[in-house]
């Protein structure tokens, strides 16, 4: 237990633990918010890139590629420090969420628009066959079947999405990255915070895989 | 349009200079992370508890915490256990181990989908375990999981723009720097993403191809 | 060579296999219920039963390809898979494992051959890695074992290119160029297009006739009346019966083999038996 005490300075955490914590929970907000807006950009481009119109389908298809072949710091840079020289000054927090939401819409929409397509096409015409209307065949068979498809990497993606969030730090954005640079230039102590960030990450992410577990056991049913 | 175009080709030869350290990055980062995530792979498979816990906890650390963490640890923990080393080269070492971990996971789905029969075949005409892996399964199961590999490959180049964080002179810094003398940050970050989507794109058709050519026996 | 097991030996002639209280559990379910069985050389041992009896996992565990929990397989006199040790049964190592079980081969029900392998490829390789071979010896053995199933034409061709029952005979023949003392049939025909059934069973009534010892575990009854010298019934874990064709097929009362039988006859009524 003395080694124990010697190398970990306790006395820090209680000093720091609300900044922490105060950053876990600007994390988790942050993340949260994100992920509405990047389910709700997903779906529209998803479905939309099933349009009849091809210039509406490149977009879309140009959309995806940009937000997979882009690293999320330049996007969050061309929205921060870009953004004013068209007028666009928006605070960090704000520019955070937006970036975040507007990069992982492209994966979101990649992930919907190959659950909308994957199932197959016997299970439909079994469907039609038996009777069932378009209605009843999208909502009995369509979406329980899709749902189970897109689930799983859509928690993945949330998964994803709070790790990059620690790249919020780097436009100040007070997020639990950004509290533990501060805590370790304040206190010159290197081993504390690092564990502490890691082990809170390590939480949020376990909580968000166990949610993800219990929905996946749901609409299995 | 024009004078856009006139900005950038002034700084093109920096902003190419950039990408080329990237690359340098990417590529040892992807190579060294190949081999430690094979072996952590079969680590994972192993039916000896004291090989596999290890591994697991590895897997779980280095995939459950964000780089950019994993980067300040790596970065500001070497020189306390007596390594100093280049900013890139602790850089290098971060990026390796985490994409380590993802690749061991891809791998291992690769092993699993492969079917235990044909290692029991080796096994059984008296095949040592790691020549069975490595002459009949491993390359079996790269042609398998081709697209998940170019996939992480494109992951990592992206994740290489972070080390600009840790005073890494790579394609991100390098615009950063310019900006800082121009101030133009709209016009060079643009093309610095432009660059990367360039990157990424050239890297993808190089992965459909190698699909191509490879994924096709069997 | 010497086998020190104070565990009564078997007789005559030494057995090419040689098992003594087999048990085998999956969790709760007992898999293998206190097995005792010798295979003699030259013999032709053919196993029926229905999923879930037992069979399969008994000949994986001849090639410990599954570990047993209880009991003792003695290839050629020696034991397979541990080391007698005074504290009991120790895990022997992979090479003392390959050692001994160098005189077993194995076909699978689903041929298991390399695909990134040619016909040949797949049969030289162990000659080359195991046994040491150059590659021109290695070639050669490897092409009589081909040709010997009827395959010499098809030296270099893939897997992919192959029917079902040529990638089941090239597995015949890659195992059969190591030259084992013993070679295991797993259900070698349930994974084949009936067509196809038959060129793989005319290959192994060939290496039957020529003195082969093999354990053969099937559903062709057919192949098990002609060509076993021993067939054994197993049931729920055990050796139900065992016995020549005719004491099996023939004038049997056991109940449960009568039933086994019975589903069998009443499936394939199109075909007359024995």
């Amino acid at each position: 237990m003395d080694i124990l005490t010697n190398l970990v300075n306790w006395e820090l955490y209680l000093e720091y633990g609300p900044l922490l914590l105060s950053g876990l929970a600007t994390t988790a907000y942050i993340c949260a918010l994100a992920t509405v807006i990047g389910i709700g950009v997903g779906l529209a481009v998803a479905l939309l890139s099933a349009s009849p119109v091809p210039p509406v389908r490149w977009l879309c298809r140009g959309y995806i590629e940009i937000m997979r072949g882009t690293p999320i710091l330049i996007l969050l840079f061309i929205l921060y420090y870009g953004g004013p020289e068209i007028g666009l000054r928006l605070p960090a927090e704000t520019v955070g969420v937006l970036g975040l939401g507007i990069y992982v819409g492209g994966y979101f929409a990649e992930i919907f628009r190959s659950g909308f397509q994957s199932i197959p096409v016997g299970q439909i015409e079994a469907a039609r066959i038996m009777g069932l209307s378009s209605g009843q065949i999208i909502t009995r068979i369509k979406i329980p079947q899709m749902l189970v498809l897109i689930v799983p990497p859509s928690i993945n993606q949330v998964i994803i999405l709070i790790k990059e969030s620690a790249l919020l730090s780097i436009i100040t954005v007070a997020e639990l990255t950004k509290n533990t640079t501060q805590m370790v230039n304040e206190t010159y102590a290197v081993v504390e915070p690092y564990i502490a960030v890691a082990l809170l990450y390590w939480i949020l992410i376990e909580g968000v895989a166990h949610i993800g577990r219990k929905i996946e056991q749901r609409i299995k049913v | 349009m024009l004078e856009y175009l006139e900005l950038i080709s002034e700084h093109i030869d920096t902003l190419m200079y950039g990408a080329s350290i990237t690359v340098m990055i990417a590529v040892t980062a992807i190579l060294l992370g190949m081999a430690l995530g094979l072996a952590l792979c079969f680590g994972l498979l192993s039916r000896h508890r004291w090989i596999r816990r290890p591994c697991l906890a590895y897997q779980s650390l280095w995939r459950g915490t964000p780089i950019l963490v994993q980067l300040l640890i790596v970065f500001y923990a070497l020189p306390v256990i007596g390594l100093d080393v280049p900013a890139i080269v602790a850089a290098t070492a971060a990026l390796t181990m985490n994409t380590s971990a993802f690749q061991a996971e891809i791998y291992r789905g690769g092993m699993l989908t492969l079917g235990h029969g044909q290692f029991e075949a080796a096994r059984i005409l008296g095949i040592g375990v790691w020549p069975a892996r490595i002459r009949i399964l491993i390359p079996q199961m790269f042609r398998l999981v081709l697209p998940s590999l170019v996939n992480e490959t494109i992951s990592i180049l992206k994740n290489t723009s972070l080390v600009s964080i840790i005073a890494v002179t790579e394609l991100m810094r390098v615009s950063q720097q310019i900006v800082a003398t121009n101030y133009r940050a709209l016009e060079i970050y643009t093309a610095t993403a432009v660059i990367y989507i360039l990157m990424n794109t050239v890297l993808s058709m190089a992965g459909r191809y190698a699909e191509r050519r490879f994924a096709a026996t069997s | 060579m010497t086998d020190s097991t104070a565990e009564s030996r078997p007789d005559s002639a030494q057995p090419v296999v040689s098992i003594r209280g087999l048990h085998k559990r999956f969790g709760p379910v007992e898999v293998l219920r206190d097995i005792d069985l010798d295979v003699k050389p030259e013999e032709v041992v053919c196993v029926i039963g229905a999923s879930g009896s037992g069979k399969s996992t008994l000949l994986r565990c001849v090639s410990f390809l599954e570990i047993y929990d209880e009991g003792r397989v003695y290839i050629d006199g020696e034991l397979l898979g541990y080391r007698e040790t005074e504290k009991g049964l120790v895990r022997a190592g992979d090479k003392e494992i390959d050692r001994v079980r160098g005189a077993v081969g194995m076909v699978f029900q689903h041929f298991n051959l390399w695909p990134n392998k040619t016909a040949l490829g797949n049969t030289t390789l162990a000659l080359r890695l195991v046994r040491g071979l150059s590659r021109e010896e290695a070639d050669k053995r490897g092409q009589r074992a081909l040709e010997k199933v009827g395959l010499g034409d098809k030296l270099h061709s893939y897997p992919a290119y192959l029917s079902g029952g040529q990638q089941q005979r090239v597995a015949i023949a890659r195992a059969l160029a190591m030259e084992p003392e013993i070679m295991l049939f797993d259900e070698p025909t349930s994974a084949l297009d009936p067509e196809l059934v038959g060129e793989v069973l005319d290959a192994m009534k060939e290496l039957a006739s020529e003195g082969m010892t093999m354990m053969v575990v099937t559903h062709e009854m057919g192949f098990a009346a002609e060509m076993a010298d021993r067939v054994i019934f197993m049931d729920q874990g055990e050796i139900v019966e065992q016995g020549p064709p005719r004491s099996i097929f023939v004038e049997s009362n056991n109940s449960r083999l009568q039933g086994f039988l019975e589903t069998w006859k009443q499936r394939n009524a199109l075909f007359s038996d024995h």
